[in-house]
């Protein structure tokens, strides 16, 4: 399969996975703004993913529901049930075309029809669909085929009805091959859908074949074979599984009298019970029918006479009781189907680095004998001070050791950027020609590697970035040259490595940001107040172009100016614990820059205690700490702020932040942390600082997945879970 | 040639028979409309193809070749003759 298919495959399905989460979301809470942008902006990138690969009914289908939300998030359209179904459908039939793709290595061909009904579905004044009036119909097609297939039909679990589209042969398809195809077919019947014409004014290429199948396959796994052609094909289970071989009540009631038999505590005559409830428990499923299950049962009671032997048993019956899921799915299964377990990922990893790992293990090894030694010295009743020295020694040995092994796995989880950055410049191109723009991308660094996470997530966000580069930054030609220019703009993608820092800019020699427009835009989609947006510096105005919902773009295109991108940017480059900068060089070009960690794994925190607890403070985000005595500690209406070399910054009380409210005002001198996020800069009060350590942060999830200010938790040394928390809610 | 005509007059039908075949063997049908069709060769035949041969109302000559033709398609193609031309065309 092509690589670029790959990516598109593995990102689509991500992307349908989050759009579904949020529209249920917003189902649930119709005002909230947030999983209605993170909707928009899932569709909105799905979009354009499917514009790269050249997916064109997908980009439709797509373009329909994401100018519906458009309206919704304008306030023209309310959240309506109809709606989210409507968008979820969509995102279901997106995922039957990803299904199609992965299979055939290509977009689907004969996916018009479905975007046609997608589409349809948005179109404004659209009825719901109508109820199905065929139910009487879909009785009568596999009646006959029933009638005229009388032997086959008997062993028939399920019925296929298959209508191709009228323009099937012109997409290459052959319907015969398709129902040949199917797992197994007993029989099937031919029919036209319309009367032929007369030989001599038969169309040959003009599909009127409608096929009935009879086939021992489920109706489930029809349905999945079918799914490519689910809009033209129906499938009818024929018997009802439950059915089929159910218990009867009386079987039940016997297997649970057994069951309870085996659940007695009473140790006397254990074994005799165990092997009359598993004969009777064998006789009722024979009797059933169900002879697999009797003879497995069976086998369990003759193959020992241990304790083992009852819990089992009691198992197996429960398990029959309970039954596997046969519900009875009477109604046609052509609908969406669940979705296939992501493949697993592989990643390629250096024969070298393997050597690297097992010389570690061996001397971890050497190490570990060395601990025995030690301890056997310690039994022996050795000088402590001697034991010191040694424990001393070999716990910087193991520290030396750890710290390798962990930099040596988690240089196995890198990539280059190369991985990312090798899907620019054709998107360059072709972004550029829908534009009318000519542009040359240059990327450089590409062998600067990251963590696998990292560079499989920068993707989208490069892409929103190298996107407005290309609307917004890159002057038309006439422009350039009336600017002194050359008339083909560069787009640079440079990645580098600065020490544990990964940095990534994406630069362009536009027109730069006009700060004066941005501040009118600001003021108009009301981003913050009128006197702030004029008071702020150009550097600050520029980076109103973050804000959610700001966009200077007139027109909607498939481009950009959707207004999602670089407050999407963001989003996605904070989650990675990264940062995005902006240089504005009016007239010369914009150069904006992400400064990402080498590693999602490792995480740095400074240990501080408030309120009598620890918390953690991941160090990226530490600027200083300093002690000032509280009378430079001025309170400004009811916060507080201090002057640091002539800055201000405000003051938070970490404790008090936390909901613990304080009894007294400490006296002496306040510790305080200032730390930076988001571009902000804020000082915490903290009763103590603690050590430095270097920790593998645990993501929060379950219950508390959604906990604001949180980013994680980690174990201490003593075994206390340390909370580590997110500067940038705080400071918010 | 999937599709020919024979020197005893009559239309071939060999090995995988395309889409593409389906205009030429409607052309021969038209310009030799007396002539019988032998499948005995044909390994699997496109649905344009059978489409033809069930608008024809012809009875090829068989059985195909082609397991899934033989077993399935060329009943099923009968049955359709019985139904649509019960005098047998």
């Amino acid at each position: 399969m092509n690589e670029f298919i790959e990516q598109f495959l593995l990102e689509a399905r991500e992307l349908v996975e989050q759009a579904t989460n949020d529209l249920l979301m917003l189902e649930q809470s119709p005002t909230d703004k947030a999983p209605l942008d993170s909707a928009f902006r899932a569709f909105h990138t799905l979009k354009g993913s499917a514009a790269i690969v050249d997916f064109t009914a997908m980009t439709r289908a797509l373009h329909a529901a994401e100018d519906v939300l458009a309206r919704v998030r304008a306030g023209a359209a309310p959240v309506t049930p109809a709606l989210i179904g409507d968008s979820l459908s969509c995102l279901d039939q997106v995922v039957q075309w990803l299904d199609q793709m992965q299979a055939d290595g290509e977009s689907p061909t004969n996916a018009d029809a479905a975007a046609d009904a997608i589409v349809a579905r948005f179109a404004p004044g659209a009825a719901p669909d109508p109820p199905s009036s065929s139910e009487s119909l879909d009785h009568a097609w596999v009646d006959k085929l029933l009638e005229r297939n009388r032997a086959p039909g008997a062993r028939a679990r399920s019925a296929v009805r298959y209508a191709p589209l009228a323009d099937a042969f012109f997409h290459g398809e052959d319907p015969l091959a398709v129902i040949g195809s199917l797992p197994g077919l007993l029989a099937i019947d031919l029919e036209p859908g319309q009367a032929w014409a007369p030989l001599d004014g038969l169309d040959p290429f003009d599909c009127r074949l409608v096929f009935t199948a009879l086939s021992t396959a489920s109706a489930e796994e029809l349905s999945h074979w079918l799914r490519p052609h689910s809009n033209v094909a129906h499938v009818r289970p024929l018997v009802e599984p439950a059915l089929e071989d159910a218990l009867s009540p009386d079987a039940c009631r016997l297997l649970d009298a057994q069951l309870r038999l085996l659940g007695e505590r009473d140790e006397d005559g254990r074994s005799g019970r165990i092997a009359s409830a598993g004969r009777v428990a064998v006789n009722v499923l024979r009797y059933a029918g169900r002879s697999t299950e009797a003879d497995q049962i069976d086998q369990m009671i003759s193959s020992g006479q241990s304790g083992r032997v009852g819990e089992a048993l009691a198992g197996a019956i429960r398990a029959i009781l309970d039954g596997p899921a046969i519900g009875a799915p009477t109604a046609p299964t052509t609908g969406p189907l669940a979705q296939p377990a992501q493949e697993a990922r592989i990643l390629r990893v250096d024969v070298e680095r393997i050597d690297t790992l097992v010389n570690l293990t061996g001397e971890l090894i050497v190490l570990k004998n060395t601990l025995g030694h030690t301890t056997g010295l310690m039994q022996a009743g050795a000088d402590a001070r001697t034991l010191a020295v040694a424990l001393k020694d070999q716990h910087a040995r193991l520290e030396r050791l750890t710290t390798e092994l962990q930099r040596s796995v988690l240089g196995i989880r890198v990539l280059p950027l190369q991985h990312v950055f090798q899907r620019f410049p054709r998107l360059v191109r072709e972004l550029a020609a829908s534009v009318d723009k000519s542009v040359r991308l240059v990327t450089e660094g590409d062998t600067t590697e990251a963590d696998k996470a990292i560079v499989e997530s920068l993707f989208e966000p490069l892409l929103h970035m190298v996107r407005n580069a290309l609307d917004h930054g890159v002057e038309s030609a006439a422009e350039r040259a009336a600017a002194g220019k050359t008339p083909v703009a560069t787009i640079h993608l440079r990645g580098a490595r600065v020490g544990d820092q990964v940095l990534i800019d994406v630069e362009d020699d536009g027109r730069g940001i006009d700060v004066d427009r941005v501040r009118r835009v600001a003021i108009e989609r009301g981003a913050a107040s009128p006197q702030a947006i004029e008071e702020m510096s150009d550097e600050a105005a520029a980076e109103l172009i973050f804000a959610p919902g700001f966009s200077t773009a007139a027109a909607v295109t498939d481009l950009s100016g959707r207004g999602v991108g670089m407050d999407a940017v963001r989003t996605a480059i904070g989650r990675l614990g990264g940062q995005v900068t902006l240089e504005n060089r009016p007239g010369r070009g914009v150069k904006v820059r992400l400064t990402l960690p080498f590693t999602v794994m490792m995480t740095r925190l400074m240990v501080v205690e408030a309120g009598g607890e620890a918390f953690g403070l991941p160090m990226e985000a530490v600027i200083e700490t300093v002690r000032v005595p509280r009378r430079r500690i001025t309170p400004i209406g009811a916060a507080r702020a201090v002057v640091l070399r002539g800055r201000t910054f405000p003051v938070i009380d970490l404790a008090e932040a936390l909901g613990e409210p304080r009894a007294a005002a400490p006296a002496g001198d306040a510790t305080l942390v200032v730390v930076a996020a988001d571009g902000r800069l804020g000082s915490l009060e903290v009763d103590r600082l603690g050590e430095r350590i270097d920790v593998i942060l645990k993501p929060m999830d379950g219950l508390l997945a959604g906990a604001p200010g949180v980013a994680g938790t980690t174990l201490l040394g003593d075994g206390r879970v340390l909370i580590v928390l997110d500067p940038r809610a705080l400071l918010q | 040639m999937t599709v020919r005509l024979t020197n005893e007059g009559l239309i071939s039908l060999e090995g995988v028979v395309l889409v593409e075949d389906a205009e030429p063997l409607l052309q021969l049908l038209l310009t030799h409309p007396a002539a019988a069709i032998d499948w005995r060769a044909c390994d699997h035949a496109h649905a344009a193809i059978i489409q033809i041969l069930m608008a024809s109302g012809i009875a090829p000559i068989g059985p195909p070749s082609g397991v899934f033709m033989r077993t399935v398609v060329e009943p099923a193609l009968e049955r359709y003759r019985e139904r649509a031309f019960p005098k047998g065309a």
